[in-house]
């Protein structure tokens, strides 16, 4: 199988963290050739990120979510803060079809590598940057990160439980992801329009608002009726049951909800506790709400997760256990499909990750490539791409220009 | 905000609810040509909240309306012979075919995408359903409340004394959806760059909730701890990500660094606690995170958000108020951004929409259209596009057809 882009299209990736660094990985997905540059003063934050794997390891190369973000790219550093490391930023953005960056505004200006600059030296460019709130505004030097971003796009303001006000921060910094799915698709679309018009682009992508829409459900309950809605965490503004219960085990918790009397019958089948008048109708399971959760969790207090749900599944009923990450992984849907994709990476050894989202017929996504170690490529990339001799690279060493190991 | 970037592609958009139609609607708000086709009585997202309270007879709830913007709306009955032939017309020159029908659908309808791709060999299909086009659960019923469930994003949060807490709204269909608008593009990329014909792809909505779970699932391998409930925190860590109580609300407090927590003790005025051992390493304090909360948590309940956001942002701590929607609409960085979009919406009249977070400096951009009333371009795509006559799509009209 070919993979999806032929010509070889080039992307600098300058991003660090979360957000920045998955658009360069999906682009590599598709077979674009992604050259990571790290500063070697200040390489990528996230290699530092949750490193609590086996503390023996070398610090910047056992972060489980650095290898997650960066796979299937090229790695090399430079001194950004050394006019010869600038240069050879320069000379591989000349020969690039996409840089993509996420520094906070005004630092790409203060290397001397600004979009104007960049594209003056090759004027098919298109360049992604990723600030949190933006390159401009009153508050754009804010700092943000996955969970800022997703506290001021307003959805941690929705997240808590129906009845307390304390609210809650996600699990997956889930700014992040959006911020890189977005990131993703503005430079496919600024490519597609190089195509038509032979022109590069600049695109700026304030990651808070890539977040917004996932709130506009609330902004729209807002306007149109003056309310703003509270949390309601494992409840249903109008359907009960609707929740989150416990089951025998550990862990044991299983989700399932009742939109209409069908589905309550067929829950309440499945759960013996079938003719109980205070929740014959869905008026009546809300006004009785509490009595109701509570009868279910006496009738599930011998019953595994798994096997109530599937019991409901089988009953016309969305129900589904709350997995913790092995339990995801171990699903037999997840598993039929091939989701998660083991790959051998240097010094963590193999792991599984996720795959490839969308499965294309004819041209799948490549995902099964590891992350690079800080450095690892930079022979293959200033020797291949730049046509440096092998002494001039030596040289670059020597001067702290490049290197294998993070500077003091 | 309307731009003309993929000025010329041409997507067909049988896509109902949220995750279909925020895919086409990130495609038709950067130029392509996208031709939502509903059933005669329209798709479900109409009805669905919110709406107005009182509201009698809208074809459109709140959602609908931001969620189809820039789209051109068709009604046509596929059950019938003469829809499904305008339908294959239609492909006839589109270079996407969006849909998120439950897996088979296509096929009972005689759209199979095997059938449409060898029919129309420039034309890629992308299908959004919830476990994907094969596997043993495939046509499990799946909602938001066990989407979040069974891809692990419930797990992790709420308090360990209570039951895991549910994440809000449909978040996992806009994730999906983003891949899908992704995987369009690709497409067009893989044909135009090599391949030369269009293909399938097919998006499961759980894996697309699964894939941005890597803290979980790809740590946990590399670290064997499993990451539990730990009520306001986030997660337990070598670092201080935690959402605290202040006087008017709640604000969020990342603190990681040597350098943030030097900044919060200068913040709190106590910079003794730098010297502390109990908390001068992140690893230490992580290990007194109890003792350390208990000093940063009574210092936010004396302040208000905008203060403790301006003068941690000031000392560079990436603090933040926790807004309410209606404080989102209201943020004053978003309001100098211009970032949202009025729309004079022809049933809610004027709401303001998130515009489109791409600012792309070779456009000025153009207003959005509002979403289409149900067949409001019936006559424009199916007569001018088709040329189907006035006269024809009146007894089409009558036979229940569009």
């Amino acid at each position: 199988m070919s993979t999806m882009v032929e010509r070889k299209l080039r992307v600098v990736d300058l991003a660090m963290g979360w957000a920045g660094p998955l658009v360069g990985q999906m682009l590599a997905e598709m077979g674009f050739e992604v050259v990571k540059i790290e500063d070697t003063l200040r390489f990528d934050w996230w290699r530092g990120s949750l490193s609590l794997a086996d503390r023996d390891l070398r610090p910047i190369e056992r972060s489980a979510v650095f290898n997650s973000a960066n796979r299937g790219k090229l790695g090399t550093t430079l001194d950004l803060s050394s006019p010869r490391g600038v240069e050879l930023v320069k000379r591989l953005v000349a020969d690039a079809d996409v840089v993509v960056e996420n520094y906070s505004p005004g630092v790409m200006k203060r290397f001397g590598l600004s979009y104007d600059v960049l594209s003056a030296i090759n004027p098919r460019l298109v360049m992604v940057s990723m600030p949190s709130f933006g390159s401009e505004g009153p508050e754009c030097e804010a700092r943000g990160y996955g969970n800022t971003i997703e506290a001021m796009c307003g959805v941690t303001g929705l997240t808590g439980y129906h009845d307390t006000e304390q609210r809650y921060t996600l699990s997956n910094a889930l700014g992040d992801p959006i911020g890189g799915l977005n990131g993703t698709f503005a430079v496919l679309v600024a490519l597609r329009e190089r195509e038509r018009t032979g022109r590069g682009q600049w695109v700026e992508l304030a990651q808070v608002e890539a977040a917004v829409p996932l709130v506009a459900d609330a902004l729209m309950e807002y306007q149109l009726n003056n309310r703003i809605p509270h949390p309601i965490g494992n409840r249903h503004p109008s359907h009960a049951p609707h929740g989150v219960y416990q089951c025998a085990g550990e862990h044991g918790w299983v989700a399932f909800s009742a939109p209409g009397d069908d589905r309550w019958r067929a829950i309440a089948r499945v759960l013996g506790i079938e003719g109980d008048a205070r929740f014959a109708t869905e008026s009546a399971r809300k006004r009785n709400e509490d009595a109701l959760d509570a009868k279910i969790t006496e009738a599930l207090r011998d019953k595994t997760a798994d096997e109530i749900a599937a019991a409901l599944i089988a009953a016309g009923v969305a129900a589904a256990p709350v997995y913790s990450a092995p339990e995801v992984m171990s699903d037999p849907q997840i598993q039929a499909r091939d989701f998660f994709v083991p790959i051998d990476r240097a010094i963590v050894g193999t792991h599984l990750y996720p795959g490839a989202v969308a499965k294309f017929s004819s041209t799948p996504l490549v995902t099964d490539r590891p992350a690079p170690l800080l450095g690892e490529h930079n022979r293959v990339v200033f020797r291949d791409i730049l046509g440096m001799r092998d002494a001039e690279i030596d040289a670059l060493e020597a001067q702290g220009i490049i290197g294998n190991e993070p500077r003091e | 905000m309307r731009y003309s970037s993929l000025s010329g592609t041409r997507v067909i958009d049988l896509t109902h609810y949220i995750a279909g139609p925020y895919a086409t609607k990130l495609l038709s708000d950067v130029g392509a040509e996208v031709v939502k086709i509903e059933p005669p009585a329209g798709e479900g997202g109409r009805r669905t909240g919110p709406l107005p309270a009182n509201a009698r007879d809208l074809d459109r709830g709140g959602l609908f309306a931001f969620l189809n913007t820039n789209k051109f709306g068709v009604t046509l009955n596929l059950k019938h012979e003469r829809g499904r032939e305008l339908m294959f017309r239609l492909l006839d020159g589109a270079d996407i075919l969006i849909e998120n029908f439950a897996p088979g659908t296509l096929a009972r309808m005689g759209l199979a995408p095997s059938d449409l791709l060898a029919r129309f060999p420039r034309l890629s299909i992308v299908s959004i359903s919830n476990f994907g086009q094969d596997g043993p659960l495939r046509d499990a019923p799946l909602d938001d409340l066990t989407l979040f469930a069974r891809g692990g994003w419930t797990f992790p949060v709420g308090e360990p004394d209570r039951a895991p807490l549910t994440p809000p709204g449909s978040l996992i269909q806009y994730v999906a959806a983003l891949y899908g608008a992704i995987a369009a593009m690709q497409s067009l990329f893989a044909r135009d760059m090599g391949l030369g014909h269009g293909q399938h792809a097919d998006i499961s909505i759980l894996e697309a909730g699964v894939s941005t779970m890597i803290y979980e699932s790809v740590a946990f391998q590399y670290s064997g701890a499993l990451r539990v409930r730990a009520g306001k925190r986030f997660g337990v860590g070598p670092f201080m990500i935690v959402t605290l109580e202040c006087r008017d609300g709640y604000a969020g407090l990342h603190c990681v660094t040597d350098r943030q927590f030097e900044s919060l003790c200068e913040l709190m005025n106590r910079q003794e606690l730098v010297k502390d051992e109990r908390f001068c390493t992140a690893l230490q304090r992580m290990v007194n995170n109890d003792a350390l909360l208990a000093i940063v948590e009574p210092f936010f309940l004396e302040h208000d958000r905008v203060w403790l956001y301006r003068e941690g942002q000031n000392l560079k701590i990436p603090m933040v108020p926790i807004p309410s929607v209606a404080e989102v609409l209201e943020w004053e960085q978003l309001k100098a951004r211009r970032f949202f979009e009025t729309i004079d919406d022809p049933v809610l009249g004027p709401i303001r929409v998130p515009g489109s977070p791409l600012r792309l400096s070779s456009h000025r951009g153009a207003p959005s259209r509002p979403a289409p009333r149900l067949g409001e371009h019936n006559r424009e795509i199916l007569g001018g596009r088709l040329g189907i006559s006035d006269r024809e799509l009146e007894s089409m009209r009558a036979g229940g057809l569009i």
